[in-house]
């Protein structure tokens, strides 16, 4: 019983060497898996490696970017939210609404999350304590590239040049 | 008129690895400032991927002398004070000079120096007086 969700498991391609192939940036964990895998694994990836001779993109597809930008009505679309979870408990200053209910918080910031397709983290969900806090969070902006990227794409003096291998 | 003997800045480092963090942040804060304080320097700044050698920032003179230094663990601003150092000196090598001549009384009227032959107010210290 154990062996057998354990395989089912490995061959998930959720096991150490899988996830290690995966962050290291490499779209999908090629055949230099971990060894374990190889007897469970060898009827499967005759049928993978026919997919993706066709369209790469079915097995992994490639990672979102993460990158953010506050819309302009973002005030006005969090008031609105705020009111349609809160209804008629709401003080004067709606930024003031305090979160303390679980179910309330939730249903806010799922809202908020599938319009603006940019979720709060769970690292950062204690410090959502009023509606002020979830507008400050949304109204800045999140980038994607690393800095080298940003730098050679910005304007450098001309005796700066910038040598990226990748 | 002043030649700058530095010709060319290479910064070798790791875009990962843990001791070329100084490095980093020298590129990404003041590298384009030192770059625009230095103009007649060239600045080349190549990360290269994966585990390689430690950081370095290597200067080459104008005659042909390359001085490499290690940058590892080094702060951003220890990087700059290095860079303006190299960035100061000329490409001779940096060993003791050796003269073939010696003499036991080097000077009989009092060796020179710069504020010989210069009205000593300047130098005076007093209850009133600071030196100008």
């Amino acid at each position: 019983m154990a062996a057998v969700r354990v395989a089912a498991w490995r061959r998930s391609g959720l096991c150490a060497a899988g996830l290690r192939a995966f962050w290291s940036g490499r779209r999908c964990p090629q055949s230099t898996g971990c060894r374990k895998e190889e007897r469970e694994v060898e009827a499967d990836r005759a049928v993978p490696e026919k997919e993706e001779r066709s369209e790469p993109s079915l097995i992994c597809p490639p990672p979102c970017s993460r990158s953010y930008l506050p819309p302009e009505d973002l005030q006005s679309r969090l008031e609105s939210h705020v009111r349609e979870v809160f209804g008629p408990s709401l003080p004067e200053d709606w930024q003031q609404t305090p979160l303390q209910e679980n179910r309330l918080k939730h249903r806010l910031l799922a809202r908020l999350a599938a319009e603006l397709g940019h979720a709060v983290p769970n690292s950062q969900l204690h410090r959502m304590r009023r509606a002020g806090d979830v507008l400050g969070f949304y109204s800045t902006p999140v980038k994607d590239g690393t800095k080298i990227d940003e730098l050679t794409a910005a304007e450098l003096p001309p005796n700066l040049k910038i040598i990226w291998q990748q | 008129r002043y030649v700058r003997q530095l010709q060319r800045l290479q910064l070798l480092f790791s875009p990962t690895a843990a001791d070329a963090r100084g490095a980093r942040q020298f590129v990404e804060e003041a590298a384009q400032d030192f770059a625009r304080q230095h103009p007649d320097v060239v600045l080349y700044v190549s990360p290269h991927s994966g585990p390689g050698p430690a950081p370095v920032l290597r200067a080459e003179y104008l005659n042909g002398t390359v001085r490499e230094e290690l940058i590892a663990s080094k702060t951003s601003e220890e990087i700059v004070q290095l860079a303006t150092k190299m960035a100061n000196q000329s490409g001779l090598d940096i060993i003791r000079i050796r003269k073939p001549f010696h003499t036991d009384n080097p000077s009989v009227q009092g060796q020179w120096h710069p504020l010989t032959n210069k009205p000593s107010i300047l130098t005076v210290q007093g209850p009133r007086l600071q030196p100008q």
